[in-house]
């Protein structure tokens, strides 16, 4: 059912890019990410007034706009910590959610941030969490872009050197641990980026889409929230609210989300979570490769029932055999290609709108006639973290409306992988994600997600079972991973489940902390110290 | 009606506590017999196994002290009880005929767990007259409220039939991990043998300890297996 009344206009200027923008989508392939420990109130809000000039916003590049699309972004967040030494009044802080005050670390017991993911393994930068108050990320096109946009950085720290200090402590894949910067990009195949992640599977394909951004309303397939018509149509979406993914505009509750005061300082910004997520690469594959001939589908199968993605991206739900997941990516690079050699006209636009309808089938499906979980196992990663309606389990109007589970879960994901793997046998290099999640509140959608959906099954109906690939397994008392998975079969097909048992931890946190992403204006409010909450 | 799901009961009892102290001991500060009873609350929270396993057929049990009823706020009345209560919620199986039911189980509370019962009912008002299972059975249905949005969040069988299906259910699938892949004529042998070491009939045993979380200190089983039948494949531990 669609909501009534007037679509909402954002003031994309004054919203932060990276809120509306997957930068890796548009050829930021590279990375970088600074924190700042701010000593001096003044100094401090100087450096964030004068950032506030450069940071990058939501409004759309190329045409039909007046911006062009720039060689790098730059976009700042600040941590509870880093808002009190800003100087914001107490009666502003308090107004903040308790989670975000706390901290990630304080969260740990939630987030499953335990043994090998515990705070003790972590970086030495994100050990100190009173220290940490700013983040500025930077993403860029090229290394040069980063390098140029990390000077411009260095200058303005320089400059406020009375008060503000890059923080280091970061680890670099040369086994530095003194780093002053995170770096992240994009894993190169034959020198050109590429959407992969260290695991092999192809990543940031879903994501949210929610009322305002003037993203493209084809992008609502997939992106939206299920309505109870055809998820391979347009009818089965719909766009979410705003008030999910930025505060002072209506959720899914049609209420505003809770958010600071006064209320500009909240309205267009919004929180972000930061994880710096070590892939036990050497672990992974072997299990792969161990179960993955027990298996009978063989590895790649096992690869895809783990995510809900083949490796190459295509949702296993949609194409349950290897063999119709590469005919379909066949499929899509012919139709991409043959764009590219039309000539301009009507056959170019019919040969885009070709394309168009292939490439919607990455995200244009739900679990509806998958529900048993033969072909998505019900415990894979994609459909845990974004079970798309599936939680009425075929009770049709279970609830007001399919979605009603997952509306007020689902997270927009930001952030690259950092390092490489160079032995891919090894658990022990520099490589993984710097995981992002931004939404209008962390406890009820990314810790959620985290703590009920990835670590524990029982929504599910998969009791203790966590999510196969980022599940904080546990060990036996003989040190063995104890993590399992089923992987259901077809009902009546005469062949049983198949039970994946021993898997041991495959990532690992390595870092991180909860941020506010301030809107232009807010941290123009900061910057001069206009905060007044009365 | 009222307490009941199906031959599952809850029973909610709220029983006065006493108002004034203990006698202070030497050495020691006086507790006020609600404070007391609370703290004896609150070290079965630390107790190895709850008492209250043991007490045939209780699915779920829970004890508290109220010492007020929560104010809404404006335009309610503020409300005061008149004393400390405390608090027995139980979700038991009582069959068909549910008061004999509910009477059936508490004197198999007063009779697995007698001093459990005595100590945190002390300081309950007229509990001193309590000698014997049936006044024990009179005063907490004299003090019992009724409860009109009763969920029973298990089936309603026996517990020995859950605690036995918990059991088969957690043996079964330790069972499909060790035996996944293995075809006919071996995987019914291996059927043969779990039927065998399971006894799928047999609620006495092997089965669930009332009370325990995991499977490896569960099982109760009059006749063991040999150790080599029972090495806990990976991840099925749980
Ligand atoms: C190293 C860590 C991780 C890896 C390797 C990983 C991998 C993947 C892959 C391969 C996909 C499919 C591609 C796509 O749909 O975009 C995916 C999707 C997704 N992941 Fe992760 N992920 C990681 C961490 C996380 C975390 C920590 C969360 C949240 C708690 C998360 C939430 C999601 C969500 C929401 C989706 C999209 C699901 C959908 O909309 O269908 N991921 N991830």
């Amino acid at each position: 059912m669609s909501t009534p009344g007037s679509p909402v206009t954002l003031d994309l200027h004054d919203i932060q890019g990276n809120i509306v923008k997957a930068y890796s989508r548009y050829d930021y392939s590279h990375a970088r990410y600074v924190l700042f420990e701010i000593t001096d109130g003044q100094a401090g809000r100087g450096f964030i007034a004068t950032l506030a000039e450069r940071v990058t916003t939501s409004a759309p590049w190329g045409r039909g706009s007046t911006e062009e699309r720039p060689e790098s972004t730059l976009n700042v967040a600040l941590t509870f910590a880093g808002l009190r030494m800003l100087g914001l009044p107490q009666a502003s802080l308090l107004t903040f959610s308790p989670e975000f005050a706390t901290g990630m670390r304080g969260r740990g017991a939630i987030l499953g941030d335990d043994g090998p993911s515990g705070p003790e393994r972590w970086d030495p930068v994100w050990r100190k969490p009173h220290r940490i108050h700013v983040l500025i990320t930077i993403n860029g096109v090229s290394r040069d872009a980063i390098e140029t946009a990390y000077a411009f950085v260095t200058d303005i720290t320089g400059r406020y050197r009375a008060g503000v200090r890059c923080l280091t402590g970061h680890r670099d894949p040369e086994g530095r641990n003194d780093m002053p910067y995170q770096a992240a990009s994009a894993i190169e195949i034959d020198g050109k980026p590429t959407p992969k992640e260290h695991f092999g599977y192809t990543d940031g394909i879903g994501n949210p889409y929610f009322k305002g951004t003037g993203e493209h309303p084809e992008n609502v397939l997939g992106g939206g929230k299920v309505t109870r018509r055809d998820a391979t149509t347009r009818a089965g979406w719909e766009p979410l609210e705003t008030g999910e993914f930025l505060l002072g505009y209506k959720d899914e509750a049609q209420e505003f989300p809770e958010a600071p005061m006064p209320p500009l300082l909240g309205r267009n910004g919004t929180y972000m979570v930061y994880r710096k997520l070590h892939q036990n690469v050497g672990s992974f594959n072997r299990y792969l490769d161990a179960v993955g001939t027990e298996y009978p589908g063989g590895k790649e199968a096992l690869a895809a029932k783990f995510a809900g993605r083949w490796r190459n991206g295509a949702p296993v739900t949609t194409f349950p055999t290897e063999a119709e997941a590469e005919a379909f990516a066949q499929q899509w690079m012919a139709a991409k290609l043959k764009i590219q050699q039309t000539p301009k006209g009507p056959a170019r636009e019919e040969a885009k709108a070709a394309f168009a309808q292939l490439n919607a089938k990455f995200v244009a499906f739900d679990y509806s006639k998958d529900l048993p979980g033969a072909g998505c196992p019900v415990g894979a990663h994609i459909r845990r973290t974004n079970p798309r309606g599936s939680l009425e389990f075929g009770e049709a109007f279970a609830f007001d409306t399919r979605g009603a589970l997952t509306n007020r879960r689902r997270i927009l994901r930001r952030g690259l992988p950092y390092g490489s793997v160079v032995d891919p046998q090894d658990d022990t290099g520099e490589h993984g994600i710097v995981f992002m999640a931004l939404g209008a509140n962390i406890r009820r959608q990314f810790e959620f997600v985290q703590q009920q959906w990835v670590n524990y099954g029982n929504d599910f109906r998969l009791g203790n079972d966590r999510d196969p690939i980022i599940g904080n397994h546990g060990t036996t008392p003989e040190g063995k991973g104890d993590g399992r998975m089923t992987i259901e079969a077809e009902p009546g097909g005469g062949r049983p489940p198949f039970l994946c048992g021993g898997m041991p931890r495959f990532v690992e946190t390595r870092g991180g902390e909860y941020f506010f992403v301030p809107s232009i204006t807010a941290l123009r409010l900061i910057g001069e110290g206009m905060v007044d909450p009365t | 009606m009222p307490n009941e799901a199906g031959r599952a009961y809850g029973l909610t009892a709220l029983c006065p506590i006493k108002h004034g102290a203990e006698a202070p001991q030497p050495g020691k500060p006086a507790r006020s017999f609600a404070a007391r009873t609370r703290d004896l609350l609150q070290d079965l929270n630390e107790a190895a196994e709850s008492p209250m396993a043991c007490v045939p057929n209780t699915y779920l049990c829970r004890f508290l002290v109220l010492d007020n009823v929560a104010y809404q706020g404006d335009p309610a009345k503020l409300d005061r009880l008149r004393s400390s209560y405390l608090v027995f919620v139980a979700d038991l199986h009582a069959g068909k005929k549910s008061e004999e039911g509910l009477r059936r189980y508490l004197e198999g509370m007063w009779e697995h767990a007698e001093p459990t019962v005595r100590s945190l009912w002390e300081h309950c008002v007229g509990f001193d007259t309590v000698s014997s299972s049936d006044a024990f059975v009179r005063y907490v249905k004299r003090c019992q409220v009724e409860n009109t949005l009763y969920f029973n969040g298990s089936t309603d069988e026996p517990l020995a039939e859950q605690l036995k299906n918990l059991y088969l259910k957690q043996e079964f699938s330790r069972f499909a991990f060790e035996h996944q892949g293995k075809k006919g004529a071996e995987l019914q042998a291996a059927f043969g043998q779990f039927l065998t070491r399971t006894r799928p009939h047999d609620l006495s045993g092997p089965t669930w300890k009332p009370g325990a979380r995991t499977l490896d200190d569960a099982v109760i089983d009059p006749n063991p297996p040999p150790q080599y039948l029972r090495s806990v494949p990976t991840g099925a531990s749980r």
